[in-house]
């Protein structure tokens, strides 16, 4: 991990090359943070924090005939204060899964494009959405559409692992996973797709009962007439023999400036949760099931305000809960000064709160500004809780975050935050973070 | 069973033919365009509808369908699922990344900032409220730390 940390803070060094002198199809986007936080935790020494971390994303597209491309993003960090990872709620935690100096390498891919019927092969480390099928592999993808409104698309490759699971040797996960989908498309009315994902058998675990990741599942995008537009989809694990989830939203625009949506979602917990090895989500009641349902509108009061609300239902074994609220948001000055306030509120039962308080209900209140120059910009967030109970023993929480930048080059920018907060997990929390972006974008357009 | 064997093959050869024949009309059918006509800015406000105002300029999908309204970008899990290429004609793969990836170093309403407009998860005093929200919804946190993402996660869960 250190190689790769190592290595993401060398390519950085190609900020250093001149931008003429770049190949036109490259382009590359370069964030460097140094942070400053220092914490009060209740119950554990006071930390501070200083991580320098870069971020680094690198394309090159037009290579061989013009069709393939290279994709890479990832990050190094390294602590050059207290270690920054893990750091919750303890020390105690701070000797599993942190190191002072880490990376990742988010993506890493070569791909070619075919002229005709989007058609993509992929070779490396990518993410998936297709359908259901939400992954990141190592290994090969490839799709195309098929005559006749029909798509297909397919994947297969090692599984990416994450941090091991405390006491195991593993992160529960199998080591190879493959998929696909198979789609029909009608016209701009109509898409129904089916997918599936499989993995390898999940690995034996020491204390956690181990689940194998399986799923198959459709999906339904439709558009019955131009206002209307309705999605969604539902999966069944067949580990479980029983629905995962259903998951669908529906879009209502009676005119260009009202937009109106409802959504019902609902997950029977167990097979939903299945591999999830963290909390041992196999062994679940079987008959719990999670449902929520809701709906929110939103309107352009005029061209400088967009008033909206919502409203969401939750139902659990363990209780029922709503969310409510709405927000405002404003521009002015050709959208160089922007704003917004918001409220909403939690009203819900005893059992979905923390330890053994009678109520997990809360306020929120947010409100932000933000002012954009040629040169400057700045920004200024606010958030707040006020808890229906104490948590412990704090009735308040609240963060503000102040940002100040500029823009040295349209492609060169620095700018800094300074946040202050309290909060019953932090007593007191003071962060600071200088921010040097750099976005580079050549290319024949 | 003798029935089956009879037909296994048959079917293979039905399932060649058409793959031969789809791949034959492949050249007929088109694709959108590898990334969008125009370079949009960083924080532009775009109305898209002056474009894509109707499906007689080219768009398979009503306008409406990748609009980017408030709804969209709350639930651009749905679109994003069937329907990423269309994403990817605007956006790079990083700008999913910033926040759907293996390992997240840092919260992406901190990464950015100066852009408390953005919809980020997680803004604020997260990790008491996520006592809560975990409780209420916990497909909510399965689908982005279920598993991947969930370095933090395992630091206290154990």
């Amino acid at each position: 991990m250190k190689i790769a940390c190592c290595t993401l803070l060398c390519a950085a060094s190609l900020l250093a090359f001149p931008a003429g002198i770049l190949a036109a199809d490259v382009s590359i986007d370069s964030s460097t943070y140094f942070g400053f936080a220092r914490k009060d935790v209740t119950g554990a020494v006071k930390e501070t924090l200083l991580p320098a971390t870069q971020f680094l994303g690198l394309t090159v597209a037009g290579l061989g005939d013009g069709n393939l491309s290279l994709h890479l993003y990832g990050w190094g960090r390294t602590d050059l204060g207290d270690k920054s990872s893990s750091k919750a709620v303890s020390n105690d935690i701070a000797s599993f899964n942190s190191d002072k100096s880490t990376g990742s390498l988010s993506y890493g891919y070569l791909q070619y494009r075919f002229n005709q019927a989007n058609a993509t092969v992929r070779g490396g480390r990518f993410s998936i959405h297709e359908g259901i099928a939400n992954e990141l592999v190592d290994g090969v993808s490839v799709r195309t559409d098929l005559p006749l409104g029909f798509g297909l698309s397919a994947f297969g490759g090692a599984t990416v692992h994450t941090a091991k699971i405390y006491g195991e040797n593993s992160d529960g996960k199998g080591d190879f996973l493959s998929g696909g989908r198979l789609n029909y498309r009608y016209g701009g009315l109509l898409e129904i797709g089916l997918s599936g994902v499989y993995e390898t058998a999940a690995p034996k675990l020491v204390t956690r009962t181990a689940a194998n990741y399986r799923r198959v599942g459709g999906d339904l995008w439709l558009t019955p007439v131009k206002a209307v537009d309705i999605i969604g989809h539902s999966s069944y694990n067949p580990e479980t023999k029983q629905f995962a989830d259903h998951s669908y939203l529906i879009t209502f625009k009676p005119y260009q400036k009202l937009n109106l949506t409802g959504e019902f979602n609902q997950q029977r917990d167990q097979s939903f949760l299945y591999a999830w090895t963290m909390f041992s989500s196999s062994a679940l009641n079987p008959n719990d099931k999670s449902t929520s349902y809701g709906g929110s509108a939103s309107y352009e009061v005029s061209k400088n305000v967009e008033a909206a609300a919502d409203y969401k239902h939750y139902s659990r074994e363990r209780g029922t809960a709503e969310r409510f609220g709405g927000d405002v948001r404003l521009n002015f000055q050709e959208n160089s000064v922007r704003g917004g306030i918001g409220y909403h509120y939690l009203n819900a039962a005893s059992g979905f709160a923390i330890g053994t308080n009678p109520s997990a209900s809360y306020h929120e209140l947010r409100c932000y500004v933000m002012h954009d120059t040629k040169g400057l910009f700045s920004a200024i967030d606010l958030l707040g809780n006020r808890f229906k109970e104490k948590i412990y023993n704090e009735t308040n929480a609240w963060e503000t975050t102040a940002t100040l930048g500029y823009h040295i080059t349209p492609t060169l920018a620095l700018s800094g935050d300074v946040g202050y907060g309290r909060n019953p997990q932090f007593t007191e929390e003071v962060k600071g973070l200088l921010r040097v972006t750099y976005n580079f974008i050549g290319g024949k357009k | 069973m003798r029935t089956w064997k009879l037909l296994l093959p048959l079917l293979a050869l039905a399932g060649l033919i058409g793959i031969i024949a789809s791949c034959a009309q492949m050249k007929t059918v088109p694709g959108i365009p590898a990334s969008h006509p125009e370079t949009l800015a960083i924080g532009q406000q775009v109305s898209c509808a002056e474009c894509h105002e109707d499906q007689q300029k080219g768009t398979m999908k009503a306008f409406n369908a990748f609009s980017h309204t408030r709804s969209f970008v709350k639930n651009h899990r749905f679109y994003a699922a069937s329907d990423d290429r269309l994403c990817a004609t605007c956006h790079k793969s990083s700008f999913c990344a910033d926040c759907h990836t293996n390992k997240a170093e840092m919260k992406p309403s901190t990464r950015y900032g100066e852009r408390p407009d953005r919809e980020f998860q997680h803004r604020g005093n997260f990790i008491t409220l996520h006592k809560i929200e975990g409780k209420l919804d916990p497909a909510s946190c399965y689908r982005c730390h279920g598993r991947a993402n969930n370095d933090r996660c395992v630091a206290c869960h154990r």
